[in-house]
C-alpha cells in the first residue's frame, strides 16, 4: 500500500495493537487453560490417537476449504476475512470452494430461511466426509433475533454444527477464533458432528 | 436533463420482455435449448438469487428470477417491536449499506412526530450515511470485478473497506450494524479522535479509487466485457421503477440528494455523476465517481462537525429520547419516562407517512403506518435491489451466459433489500 | 396542485406535506394511466398493502409523544382512552408515485379492499408493477385481475395463508429460559 506521507505514523491505529499494550487472552495468560482448552485435552487424552491419525488431523486442519454458502450480513464479514487484513490464507483456507464436492467446511453465514433450507440440506449432503459446520452468527445459531414464521431457528436443525460463532455479525477475528477452535477439536481427534450427533442432526 | 417525453407509449422500442415484464421467455421455434439452474447457492449472485436460465448455446434465451430465499420477515417482526427497539432491523435488510436502511426508519418516525433533530446529529448522519455509501460501492467494486476475473481488485477494495469500518467501529463499537441513529438524533455523541482518523481516510481514498480506475478503465478485457453489456435505456430504466446508480447510468439524472434534499444535502457541494450509455461498464464507472462525491461531501461534514463540539447530539424531547442517566438519581419525572420508554414504549401520533433516501442502491424509502400506538402499525421498507431485480430480464435479452454474470453484479442487488 | 380530473378520485389528503389520492378500486387502472399519461407520473415506486384488521378496537390512551407537548385541553391526553378514526374496508393498498423530471413531485393513490376483492393490474401502466403485486399477494392475498403471472413470490410456492395479514401468527418457537425448568 503506497503510504500517505502526511499520515501521522504514531497514531495508534498505524501501530500494532500489541504494542499498545493490547494483548488477546491467549497471549495474557499462556499458561492459563480455559473450559475449551481442558475439554480438549481430556478428549485427546480418552481417545489417544495414533501417530498415523495425528496426521492425518494436521493434514486436514492446515487446508480446510470452506465451501461457499453466504447468506447474509455475516457472509459480509466472512468476505472480510479472506481480505488482506484479516487474511485466512495463512490458514490455508483462502479457496473457497464454490462446488461442495471439494469443500471440508461449511460456514453457514446469515440467516436460513425455510425456503433455503432445502437447498442448504442439499449442499451439505453432496458435500464429501469427512466435511465442519460452523454456524456463524446468531441467526444460524439460533435464529438470531427472528422468531417468526420464516426463519429457521438454528441450522442446527437440519445440518450437524460442530462450532457455533456468536455476534451479530461476529468480528473476522470471532470467526477466526471459531476456526482456530475447530482445527484444535479436529487435532485432537474430536469426531466431525456428524458422527456425533447423526446425520440428520 | 435526459428525461421522458409525456405520455409515450412504455413498449415502443422497448426491450422490456412481454407478457411478463420480468422474465424472458425462450422462443419456441428455438430447438436445442438447455435450462439451466443458477441456483441460490452461488458465488456469484451476490446472495441467494436463483436464476432459471434457458441457453442456447452460450447465448441467453430465457430468464426468471426466482427470489425469497432470504425472506425474513422484517415487516411482520417489526409490527411486535416498539418503535426504539425496532431500529435493530432495517440494517439487516440491506446489510452492505446498513446505516442507510436505520437512517430511512428513523427519519420517518421523526416525520411522523414531527420531531426536532439537532444539527449535529444530522450533519453525522450525513457523513456517516455518505460513509456506508462508500463501503457499498467498495463492496459492490470489489465482488463485481472479483466474479469477471479481475481478482485483484477484490483485495484492494476491502483493504479500503475495512478502514471505512474502522471508522464505524469508532464512532458506534462495531463494524457493521452499528445502530448508531436513534429517534431524535444519534445514540452517543462522537468519540475524541474520530476527526482525525476520518480526515486521514478521506486524504487516503482518492488515491485509492485512482488505483482502482488505474487497474480498470483501460484494462481490454475490462471494457470488453462490460461495455455494450446489458444496456437499459433511460425509458425502460425508469419503466422498470430503477432508481439511483442503475438509473443515472442510462442516462437519467435523478439523485434525491439534489431534487429533494433531506438532511443537509443542500448544504454541501458535490456534483452527481451521470453517465449516457446504460450498459455494465457505465454502472461500474457512475460507482466509481459516486465514490469521489462522497469522500467530498464527508470531507465537508467533517468541516462543520467540528464546529459543533460540544452541542448535544440528540433531541430534548423526553417523551420520545431517553433522559441522560445523571438524571435518574434525582428526578423522579426521569424515572417515569425512562421506565416507561423502555417498557411500553414511546407513543407516535396516528398517522402514514413515506419517507424516500438516496441509498447506496437507488431509493430507499420507508411506509410507516401509525394507530398512535407504541408499535407501528405497518412498516413497509421499499427496497431499491428489489426494483433492480425487475431489470435482469430487459438487460440479459441478448446476453451471453459470461454476460449474465456481469449484468447481475453490475445491477448491485443485495438479497437482504430484495426479499426482506 | 388539481388532482380534480383523475377517474374514480374519491377524496383528497394532505397530511405531513405528502398528497394521498384515495380512488374507487374499479377505476385504478384508469386513474393510474391518466397519472402516467397527464400528470405524467412516470415512475411507479412502490406498491404496498395494509391489513386495517383490529384497527380502532385496542384504545389508545396516555401521553402523546409530539414535539410541541401535551395538550393539556385535549382529553386523550389526561390519560382517557381514546380510539383511532375506523377505517371504511379492511384492506388498502397505496401506490406511492413519482415523476421523474424537473418539476419533480410525488403522489400516494390509495384503494380501499375487502378480504378477496380484486383489483386491476397496473402491469401495462407500470411493469414495474409486477413483482410489486405479487408481493402484495403472497403477502396479503390481494389478487389482481389480468396479471400476467399472479404467483407466489417470496414464500415458497406450495405455502398456505398469507403472512403479513394480521390474523396470521408471527410463527416461530417459544423461547426456553434455563431458569424455568
Amino acid at each position: 500500500m503506497a503510504l500517505d506521507e502526511t499520515v501521522d505514523q504514531t497514531r495508534v491505529s498505524q501501530r500494532p495493537l500489541a504494542k499498545a499494550g493490547l494483548q488477546s487472552e491467549r497471549l495474557l495468560w499462556p499458561a492459563k487453560k480455559g473450559v475449551f482448552e481442558e475439554e480438549v485435552e481430556s478428549m485427546e487424552d480418552a481417545l489417544g490417537l495414533t501417530t498415523l491419525e495425528k496426521a492425518v488431523a494436521w493434514a486436514q486442519t492446515r487446508s480446510m476449504w470452506p465451501a461457499t454458502f453466504g447468506l447474509a450480513c455475516c457472509a459480509i464479514e466472512m468476505m472480510s476475512i479472506v481480505s488482506s487484513r484479516y487474511d485466512i490464507a495463512r490458514f490455508g483456507m483462502e479457496r473457497f470452494s464454490s462446488s461442495p464436492r471439494q469443500a471440508d467446511l461449511m460456514i453457514v453465514s446469515g440467516r436460513v430461511a425455510h425456503k433455503m433450507a432445502a437447498p442448504l440440506r442439499q449442499v451439505y449432503d453432496q458435500m464429501l466426509e469427512p466435511k465442519w459446520v460452523i454456524a456463524m452468527g446468531a441467526c444460524a445459531s439460533s435464529g438470531g433475533m427472528f422468531n417468526n414464521y420464516t426463519i429457521l431457528q438454528g441450522v442446527d436443525k437440519i445440518v450437524p454444527v460442530d462450532i457455533h460463532v456468536p455476534g451479530c455479525p461476529p468480528r473476522p477475528e470471532a470467526l477466526m477464533e471459531g476456526i482456530v477452535r475447530l482445527h484444535e477439536k479436529v487435532l485432537a481427534g474430536v469426531p466431525p458432528a456428524y458422527q456425533i450427533r447423526g446425520v440428520a442432526s | 436533463m435526459a428525461t421522458v417525453e409525456r405520455g409515450p407509449a412504455i413498449y415502443a422500442g422497448s426491450r422490456i420482455p412481454q407478457p411478463v415484464p420480468t422474465i424472458l421467455k425462450a422462443d419456441p421455434a428455438i430447438e436445442d435449448v438447455l435450462t439451466v439452474n443458477f441456483g441460490p447457492n452461488h458465488p456469484s449472485t451476490h446472495g441467494v438469487l436463483r436464476l432459471i436460465v434457458d441457453l442456447h448455446g452460450e447465448h441467453v434465451v430465457g430468464l426468471s428470477a426466482v427470489i425469497g430465499y432470504l425472506h425474513t420477515g422484517f415487516e411482520k417482526t417489526m409490527e411486535q417491536k416498539t418503535w426504539w427497539k425496532g431500529v435493530t432491523y432495517p440494517a439487516r435488510i440491506d446489510y452492505v449499506s446498513f446505516q442507510y436502511n436505520e437512517l430511512v426508519y428513523v427519519l420517518a418516525v421523526e416525520k411522523l412526530l414531527q420531531l426536532e433533530v439537532p444539527r449535529k446529529a444530522t450533519w453525522t448522519r450525513m457523513a456517516l450515511g455518505e460513509l456506508a455509501r462508500i463501503h457499498s460501492h467498495l463492496v459492490y467494486l470489489g465482488t463485481a470485478a472479483l466474479e469477471l476475473g479481475a481478482i485483484s481488485m477484490f483485495w484492494y477494495c476491502f483493504r479500503e473497506r475495512d478502514l471505512v469500518l474502522d471508522l464505524f467501529e469508532l464512532v458506534a463499537g462495531t463494524r457493521m450494524h452499528t445502530r448508531y441513529f436513534q429517534v431524535g438524533g444519534l445514540a452517543e455523541d462522537i468519540p475524541v479522535g474520530f476527526y482525525d482518523e476520518a480526515r486521514a481516510f478521506c486524504r487516503r481514498m482518492p488515491q485509492a479509487l485512482d488505483e482502482y480506475e488505474g487497474i480498470l478503465n483501460s484494462n481490454a478485457i475490462w471494457l470488453e466485457r462490460t461495455r455494450g453489456v446489458g444496456v437499459l435505456s433511460a425509458a425502460d430504466a425508469i419503466a422498470l421503477g430503477q432508481t439511483g446508480p442503475n438509473l443515472r447510468a442510462s442516462g437519467v439524472d435523478w439523485d434525491l440528494r439534489r431534487r429533494e434534499p433531506y438532511l443537509a444535502y443542500d448544504e454541501v457541494d458535490f456534483d452527481v455523476a451521470v453517465r449516457f450509455g446504460g450498459d455494465v461498464f457505465d454502472r461500474y464507472k457512475v460507482r466509481v465517481d459516486e465514490m469521489r462525491e462522497s469522500t467530498r461531501i464527508v470531507a465537508q461534514c467533517l468541516d462543520r462537525l467540528e464546529e459543533m463540539q460540544g452541542e448535544p447530539w440528540i433531541a430534548d424531547d423526553r417523551k420520545v429520547v431517553l433522559p441522560p442517566r445523571e438524571e435518574l438519581h434525582t428526578s423522579m419525572e426521569s424515572l417515569i419516562h425512562h421506565f416507561k420508554i423502555v417498557t411500553e414504549g414511546f407513543r407516535v401520533p396516528a398517522g402514514e407517512v413515506y419517507v424516500g433516501i438516496e441509498s447506496a442502491r437507488g431509493e430507499s424509502g420507508c411506509y410507516l403506518v401509525s394507530d398512535g400506538g407504541p408499535r407501528p402499525w405497518r412498516a413497509k421498507f421499499r427496497a431499491p435491489s428489489f426494483a433492480a431485480l425487475h431489470a435482469t430480464a430487459a438487460c440479459c435479452a441478448d446476453a451471453a451466459v459470461a454476460d449474465l454474470i456481469a449484468i447481475v453484479g453490475s445491477l448491485d442487488a443485495v438479497m437482504g433489500d430484495v426479499d426482506r | 396542485m388539481g388532482y380534480e380530473s383523475v377517474p374514480g378520485l374519491v377524496e383528497t389528503r394532505e397530511a405531513f406535506g405528502e398528497t394521498t389520492l384515495v380512488v374507487d378500486p374499479a377505476r385504478i387502472a384508469e386513474a393510474c394511466l391518466h397519472l402516467r399519461d397527464e400528470e405524467a407520473f412516470n415512475l411507479l415506486v412502490d406498491i404496498t398493502a395494509t391489513d386495517y384488521l383490529g384497527w380502532a378496537e385496542a384504545g389508545v390512551a396516555g401521553y402523546y409523544a409530539t414535539a410541541a407537548g401535551r395538550d393539556l385541553n385535549d382529553p386523550a391526553a389526561q390519560g382517557y382512552a381514546r380510539v383511532p378514526e375506523p377505517k371504511p374496508k379492511r384492506f388498502t393498498l397505496s401506490y406511492h408515485l413519482l415523476r421523474v423530471a424537473d418539476d419533480s413531485a410525488r403522489v400516494r393513490v390509495q384503494v380501499w379492499l375487502d378480504d378477496g376483492e380484486a383489483v386491476e393490474t397496473v402491469v401495462p401502466v407500470w411493469p414495474t408493477a409486477d413483482w410489486h403485486e405479487r408481493e402484495a399477494w403472497d403477502m396479503m392475498g390481494i389478487p389482481f385481475t389480468g396479471h400476467p403471472n399472479l404467483t407466489r413470490i417470496l414464500m415458497e410456492d406450495d405455502w398456505e395463508g398469507h403472512p403479513l395479514r394480521k390474523d396470521y401468527p408471527i410463527g416461530g418457537e417459544p423461547v426456553r429460559f434455563s431458569e424455568a425448568e
